[in-house]
Parts: C-alpha cells; structure tokens; sequence
C-alpha cells in the first residue's frame, strides 16, 4: 500500500467519526495546551525578572542578616534577623570597593491621611536608597544628608499612595499619620511598576535617622550598595570584611553557610528567582505532561473500540490483499493523527490563553510580555506524536494480528 | 489468467478442525478435489455441512489442519502470510453473502479498495479500472452514493464489481444471492455468469439447486465430506439444445 494512501485512509477513520475523534483528543489537547501555556508563561516571567536587572543596574549589590536572605521569609521570622549591625554599616564604609551603601529598616504599619488609610511598603533608608534603585521624583524632592541629620519627619512616597491617601491630588507638604507620628510629605516618586514582583509603587520612604529613633534599635533588615568596579570583588570583600568582624571561621568547602549575612548582586538574585520561576514552569509543565499519558490511555481505549467496532472492516481489508503490516500502519497513522491534530489544536489554545493571560498581567505588571517558547511547542508535537504512536502500539497490532477469516465472521 | 483446462486447484486429503478450549471440532473429512481454469464450480451442501469453510480454505482466508493444497502447483502450505496477502490482492477474490461493503463509503471508493492493495496497479489506472467494473455491473449513474443508500441487489453487484477490479483468475462466492429477492439474485447470478464467460474460473458456495444449476459442475458435500461430484443438468441440457440448434 503506498504512503499516500495509508494517509488517506486514516485521515478517513479519523474524520469519518468527528464527534468522538474531538472528545478522543480532549486529553491531549488539555495536555499540550497546558505545556505551551505554562512554558509560555514561564517565557514571560523570565523577560520580568531580567528587566529587574535593567532597573538596578549589574552593579547593584544587597546585604541581608541570616544566610538564607530574603528566601528566609520575613525580617524578623529569619534566624539571625539581628546579625547586621548599625556599627557593621558603618565599619563597611571603610571598604574601597563598595560604595553607595544604604542600610534599611523596615517599618511595617498603617499611613492615614484624614480618613483614608492604607498599608504602605515603608523603609527607613539614606539617600543612598535613591541612588541604588534609580528612584526619582515627578513633584518635590528626595530626602537628602540634611534631613537624615536631623531625622526629620519627612516622608518620599509612591504614586499609589498619593492615589489612595490624596486621591491622586498633591500631597506635597500634606502630613501623613505614620507610627504616632506626623510626616510631611516632601517628594513623589516617579511610578516604577513592579519590581520582583512587588509593588514598587506602593512604598514610603522616610530619613534612616528617624526610622532608627522610631523603633530604637541598633540593628537593620537589609542593606543596598554598590561596587566600585567588578561586583565579584565586591561581594569578596564584603563577605570576608563581615567574617572578620563576626569571627566567622568559613568551611573548607568554601560554602557560606558558617556566615550569618547574605551578599547578592542584582544580577544574583534574578538568577534565584529566574531558577524559582523554572523550577514552577517545569513543575506546572510536569503536571501537564501527566495529562498528556492519560490523553494517551484515552487514545489507545478508543482505538481498541475502534478495532472492535471495524473487525469486520479490518477482515475485508485482509481478504482483499493487505499485509499485517499494511493494517499495522493504517491504525498507527490513525492514532497518531489523532494525537498530532489534538497536539495542534492544544498548541493553537495553549498560545491563546497565553496570549490572554499576557494581556491581563501586563496591565500590573507592565514588563510582562507575550512570549512564545518554540522549543515547548516542538516538543509538545513531539510529544503528543510520540504519545499516539506509543498507545496506539497496543491496537494497532490486535488488528494487525487478527486472521481475515476470524475478522469476517466477527459479529 | 493462465490457459484454460490446466490445474489451478489441486486438494488432497484436506482436512479442517476448529480448536476451542482444547476440544477438537472437526469440519472437513479428507477433501479430495481438482479445479481447471476457467470452470464454473458449485460447492453445495446443506447449512453446517462445511462447504464455506471449504470455500475459505481455497480462498486463501483460512488455513487448513492436514493434507495438501495445490494452487497452480504451487504448494500453499510453503506460502507465509505475505504471499498469502499476494494472491488475495492479485489473484482471487471474493463475493459475499453479507456484501461487506464499507459503510459510510461511496460505491466508486469501495470498488477502489483491492486496488490500495494491488502491488502492481498504477494508481493512475485505478479511477478507469473501477469505474470500468462498476459499469459492468451497471452501477455508473450509483458511483458516488454511499453504500447504505443502496438495495441489497445493488449492494451485491457493487461487491461483484470490486471482486473483478483487479481482474483475478478465480472469484469465490460465498451464497451471493442469500440474502436477496428472487429477481435482484437473478440479476446477480447473470453477471456472475457473465464474469464466467469473461474467463474468470468460478467457485460457488451455496445451498439453492437453483442457483447451483448456474455451473457447470456441482459438488455436493454433506458432513464436511464430498459426497458427489457432477455435471450441472440444467447446464449440460443448455449446451446440447445449442449443439443442435448449430
């Protein structure tokens, strides 16, 4: 039997029955639709997160308490949540390869102007914040060393806040209730968006001076510096400055586990995000590819009915001149045809819903664009081939197998 | 098709049993039987007697427990499954009692199935070939209906029509006018000897004197043995009424 022919004759089994062959591919459909959508979606992610690294710049460097950085959950919840001292800070300014170093405290807490109130992001930092983190203003100014030695009660805060507190008017010279204090609002950022994936538009931000007085503590969650030149040495000197001081002893291994800080470039903590990202894509693509197998039991179930429902067929086509092997190719094609057009059609959704969720989660978070990952798609055909000709097997040689005699007189 | 009066089929001692569960059904008692090229042979028995299972046999579409079978001398018990596929695709074919045409399927693509299987055949060729065959049995203006808009005499004919599409040696019958009326069988049983007056040798299973009387020879069998081997009488009279009447 010559291929094109073998091809027709399967494009006929399958069409012949359109309402079960659509319900066969269900599976399948569900399955590839899922791994282009979430590969997609994990494509998506990844143009995020390597924005972030644009935003602060390769140079950009932070310092946590504990070893486990902010992975470690909140400031507090982490071991070692005091291991970075305000003296630390200040011994670090020594360094020569680091500058722009912007220690922070957090300041968990209600804002409220009038009646409104709302829950800000709220640091304490120094000037140096700004600086790191490219912030700017559009109204007013950024706190500056006059303001810190004063540790005025002066406030920066984000466009949403101005939204929430101010109703979008000018908030200049307002005063916030902020931790049983009034803070007089000097600047508003420029809105910056999302920024490993937080709200970065949603923050305050207030003399470093000031928030220390406010929570009289000697400690600090989290500093931002930079390196002078390569951010490798940087992080050197740092975490070898830091060892020093706390009489830290490092393993052989060379591991950082000893330490009771944390140093990562900018660049760094894309990477952990970028990999917690692909861990979930191929977890959720995992998953995924579980509903391919049952689309696959599903395929083989309806092609033994089909084997069942056409033995008579299959006996006439035997007494007619064809080979085991021709029978053996025709149910193949078939099954395989099922899988390759609900592989398709899954392809075809999974880019639809991407492209749909895209359009959604770009008005958040605005670096969030439409991706497509080729190779998933590829493999997903491939896979949804492979699927149908591996369950296909199994029924395809039953036909094959049967004697035309036995075929004929099936009833 | 090879010459006319040489051995086409050639059975010694055949003998057939169905195994089931380890019991032992014997169907064919020791089945001694030669058929020429280009003879019109009926196998006729009564129901259970053997005579399809006969016909299967000769047919290529089941195997045999003991004895021989000759085809063109060729021993069949050698052939393996391939070169059985290979004389059923290119040398005999079959009309059956229950049509077995492929539903859902137009009568032109069902008179086109041997030909997928035909290693030798063109597939140019095929569309003039079944349309060829399909206008033997009078079916041109049905070409592209399905087979279910069909009656059962049309059905038959396009199953007469797709055994002769690949022009084999022998076409086996097997009760092609069961299920039909009387008038749609005769018509079935002319074009069956029409294709016999085309050269094609014959071999006719059924259980109706009547349409056994179409041969020219009848074999009767009964408990799975031959019991007789004779001249058709309404055939052997037809061709001396034509002998005087030259």
């Amino acid at each position: 039997m010559h291929v094109q022919d073998l091809f027709k004759t399967a494009t006929t089994g399958v069409t012949v029955n359109k309402g079960r062959s659509l319900l066969t591919m269900l599976g399948i459909i569900i399955g590839v639709g899922s791994v282009v959508l979430m590969t997609g979606v994990g494509k998506s992610m990844e143009g995020v997160i390597l924005g972030q690294i644009s935003i602060l710049g390769p140079k950009s460097m932070a310092l946590w308490p504990g070893n486990q950085g902010p992975e470690g959950g909140p400031s507090t919840a982490r071991s070692d949540f005091d291991a970075l001292s305000i003296d630390d800070i200040e011994a670090l300014r020594s360094l020569t390869t680091i500058t722009s170093i912007a220690p922070i405290i957090q300041m968990p807490g209600a804002a409220r102007y009038g009646r409104e109130e709302m829950t800000p992001s709220t640091v304490g930092s120094t000037p140096e914040f700004y600086q790191n983190q490219t912030l700017e203003v559009t109204a007013g100014r950024l706190h500056d060393q006059s303001d810190e030695e004063a540790a005025r009660a002066v406030v920066v805060i984000g466009s949403d806040v101005v939204e929430e507190l101010f109703f979008g008017g000018n908030p200049i010279g307002k005063r916030i209730d902020f931790g049983d204090r009034k803070f007089t609002v000097i600047g508003v950022l420029k809105p910056v968006g999302t920024q490993f994936f937080q709200n970065a538009d949603n923050r305050m931000i207030i003399p470093f001076n000031t928030a220390q007085a406010l929570k009289r503590r000697n400690y600090i969650d989290m500093v931002t510096f930079q390196a002078v030149d390569d951010f490798v040495v940087a992080q050197r000197d740092v975490e070898s400055f830091l060892r020093q001081r706390h009489g830290i002893i490092p393993p052989a291994d060379g591991s950082t586990e000893n330490d009771d800080f944390l140093v990562r470039t900018a660049e760094q903590a894309a990477d952990t995000l970028s990999t917690v990202s692909m861990g979930l894509t191929v977890f959720i693509t995992m998953i995924a590819a579980v509903s391919l197998v049952v689309g696959g039991i599903g395929i083989m179930n309806i092609m033994l009915v089909a084997v069942t429902e056409r033995t008579r067929e299959i006996g006439l086509r035997k007494a007619v001149g064809a080979r085991k092997r021709d029978i053996l190719r025709q149910f193949l094609i078939e099954s395989v045809y099922l899988t390759l057009i609900g592989g398709i059609i899954g392809v075809a959704g999974g880019l639809f819903f991407s492209y749909l969720i895209a359009l959604v989660v770009h008005r958040v978070l605005d670096r969030y664009l439409f991706a497509v990952n080729p190779a998933s798609i590829v493999m997903a055909l491939f896979m949804a081939a492979g699927t149908g000709l591996l369950f296909g097997i199994y029924p395809a040689k039953r036909a094959a197998e049967l004697s035309p005699m036995e075929a004929l007189r099936y009833e | 098709m090879s010459s006319k009066g040489s051995s086409l089929i050639e059975a010694k001692k055949l003998c057939k049993s169905y195994f089931n569960e380890g019991l032992e059904t014997p169907v064919l008692f020791d089945i001694d039987l030669t058929i020429n090229s280009g003879e019109f042979v009926a196998i006729m028995g009564p129901s259970g007697s053997g005579k399809s299972t006969l016909m299967h046999i000769l047919g290529f579409l089941d195997h045999f427990t003991s004895g021989s079978y000759l085809f063109h001398d060729e021993p069949v018990l050698r052939m393996n499954d391939d070169d059985l596929a290979k004389i059923r695709a290119t040398r005999v074919s079959f009309v059956f009692q229950a049509f077995n045409l492929l539903p859902r399927t137009s009568v032109l693509e069902n008179v086109l199935l041997p030909l997928l299987y035909h290693p030798t055949i063109a597939a140019s060729e095929r569309m003039d070939r079944a349309m060829k065959a399909i206008a033997t049995v009078g079916l041109t203006d049905r070409a592209k209906y399905l087979s279910n808009q069909l009656s059962g005499g049309q059905k038959q004919r396009v199953a007469i029509a797709r055994a002769l599409v690949t022009e084999p040696e022998v076409i086996f019958a097997d009760e092609p006018t069961g299920n039909l009326d009387s008038v749609s069988g005769r018509q079935v049983m002319e074009a069956v000897q029409q294709l016999h007056e085309h050269g094609h040798t014959i071999i006719l299973v059924t259980h109706e004197r009547t349409t056994a009387e179409h041969a020219e020879r009848i074999i009767h069998i009964r408990d799975g043995r031959i019991q007789e081997d004779t001249k058709s009488f309404k055939r052997r009279l037809a061709k001396e009424a034509s002998t005087l009447a030259k």
